[in-house]
């Protein structure tokens, strides 16, 4: 492997209790090397290494004790210090992302805790890659961290379930091409936290804080370290967060997101979803024909999807189409429900059949082996050159939602895609004392 | 002065048994195991060929003998494929495993 996956392979190898992996580091970008200069590394210097590797003496068992001990009780106090100390301590430990954190007090873990009617050390969920337990306890202990309000637990321990879903895949999100992992929440919990849905939404109100700690549970929990073994290229944005404006949704005859997927309306839920880049944002969406809209919606998610790994990826595709309240009403008023829309940027989300396999060049691509599983569906491959196919050919339905927020006076329209995973809803369960907890947890 | 706590989980995976190595190829069995991706179908061939000269006794089994590791397909596919690729690697009587690549 190159350097930088050292990291990675050995964690990996001992979160599935396997202590002395034996790794051999390539020093070059392999996918640009020449075959010659491939071959020449192995010769000189990787065939003696790989042969060690292979054949040095086991280490002792009791490596895996350790690992195991050195763990030890997370309801222990891990550091005593002043709040400048604490941080330096929890960053060094790579326990944090390096902007100031709250520092995590039985105290204040305790006062979380109210907030949920789970055990503080029931299993919520064990998190891939680490396969760490994740508790209401740890959960807790990140969201204090992170800058979260105690009531906010409910949509944490909701999240964390979501993610644990083997749809989510989240045992591929240290993959190279960046997956941020998102939530979208929905239902009365909106409004009783102040989750934003407006102008704005991911820079205000909690939804940051909440973001943060669910990217705190992925770092600590799951066990996703940039660079280490969360390995995109340029590094990550934070995790954010998303409300629906349902009230807008409401007037204009569209179901929000949890009842178009089957809960009530009643209910709260949290969605966990992801995206590879902060798609670009259409400053044209003007106007009252719906038509125009849509297509733009479908230029902006052509812009945005990898064809080449789109189409094999299938039904890991997911896309999301973000809607102000304005511009929505446009395609309300011309007869298209949310679904309608959705199944429009699906099916209309073409490329020309020429585009459709550029997975480098032959020679530095997949395993020939495997270039089956790079192939076109059987419909598509007679098609000439230029005619145009569906981007999402292999996805299937449901590969598209849409979701209305954001400023309600102006006319925009973002799109977010990633290949890698399917998004999960969860219910959000409140504790029986909610009503008349909630409002001291904000 | 805080008293604070381990955001860290807990872990749950028992740590596995660690077998003995072999002192020297020769008599060996070596597979090796793809996703495809990263030039393995370059390297694996090169890395057989150069054991194979240095230890005239060694059995490398090729990845194309195994499973495939494809970059596609949900958990519940993968974790399905890592099943069945043990089950392969035991039966081809696999001394020593070269996975990989990462890149």
């Amino acid at each position: 492997m190159t350097p930088t996956f050292t990291k990675t392979a050995t964690t990996i190898a001992s979160a599935e209790g396997v202590h002395d992996l034996r790794t051999v580091e390539y020093r070059g970008a392999v996918m640009n090397d020449s075959d010659a200069e491939i071959r020449d590394q192995f010769e000189q210097v990787l065939l003696d290494r790989i042969v060690e590797a292979l054949t040095k003496p086991a280490k002792s068992s009791s490596s895996g004790s350790r690992a195991r001990a050195s763990s030890g009780n997370r309801q222990e106090v891990a550091f005593k210090g002043s709040a400048d100390e604490v941080n330096r301590f929890y960053f060094e430990q790579g326990w944090s992302d390096g902007l100031p954190i709250v520092p995590p007090t039985v105290e204040k873990v305790h006062e979380f805790l109210k907030y949920t009617d789970r055990a503080p050390d029931e299993q919520i969920a064990v998190l891939p890659q680490a396969n760490l337990r994740a508790t209401p306890w740890n959960i807790a202990v990140n969201a204090v961290m992170a800058g979260c309000r105690p009531a906010h637990m409910p949509i944490l321990i909701a999240a964390v379930e979501a993610a644990a879903e083997p749809d989510f895949q989240l045992m591929s999100f240290g993959t190279t091409g960046m997956i941020v992992p998102w939530l979208l929440v929905n239902g009365p919990i909106i409004k009783q936290l102040g989750i934003e849905y407006g102008v704005g939404l991911a820079s205000r109100g909690p939804n940051p804080a909440i973001g943060r700690g669910f990217g705190f549970v992925i770092r600590n929990i799951a066990g996703f370290r940039p660079a280490e073994t969360y390995m995109a290229t340029w590094g990550y944005f934070p995790p954010f967060v998303f409300a629906e404006d349902e009230d807008a949704c409401d007037k204009m005859g569209w179901k929000p997101y949890h009842v178009e997927h089957g809960f009530a309306k009643g209910a709260s839920t949290v969605t966990v979803r992801s995206t590879g880049s902060w798609g670009p944002q259409a400053l044209n969406a003007h106007g009252t024909d719906a038509k125009y809209l849509l297509d733009i919606m479908c230029d902006l998610q052509k812009r945005i999807t990898l064809e080449y790994v789109a189409i094999p990826f299938g039904p890991l595709n997911h896309a999301t189409v973000l809607i102000t309240p304005g511009t929505a009403s446009v395609l309300a008023r011309a007869g298209y429900s949310k679904r309608d829309v959705a199944t429009y940027v699906y099916e209309n989300t073409t490329m020309p059949r020429r585009d459709a396999n550029t997975w480098g060049t032959p020679e530095a691509g997949l395993a020939k082996e495997v270039d089956a599983i790079f192939k076109l569906p059987e419909r598509y491959e007679a098609a000439g050159p230029d005619e145009m196919i569906p981007v999402f050919a292999t996805a299937g339905e449901g590969t598209v939602d849409v979701v209305v927020c954001g400023d309600p006076y102006k006319d925009k329209i973002t799109n977010f895609w990633k290949n890698y995973n399917k998004p999960v809803t969860k219910e959000i369960r409140l504790p029986a004392s909610w009503e008349k907890v909630f409002p001291r947890g904000m | 002065m805080y008293e604070v706590l381990s955001p860290l989980g807990e872990p749950v995976v028992q740590a596995a048994r660690v077998v003995r190595r072999p002192s020297d190829l020769n008599g060996k069995t070596i597979g090796m195991v793809t996703n495809g991706a990263f030039r393995s179908d370059i390297i694996f061939p090169i890395v057989q060929e150069l054991l194979q000269k240095r230890f005239p006794d060694v059995r490398v089994i090729p990845f194309t003998e195994f499973p495939i590791h494809s970059l596609r397909g949900s958990t519940r596919d993968l974790l399905g494929r890592i099943e069945v690729t043990v089950a392969a690697l035991k039966k081809a009587g696999c001394d020593g495993v070269i996975t990989g690549v990462g890149a």
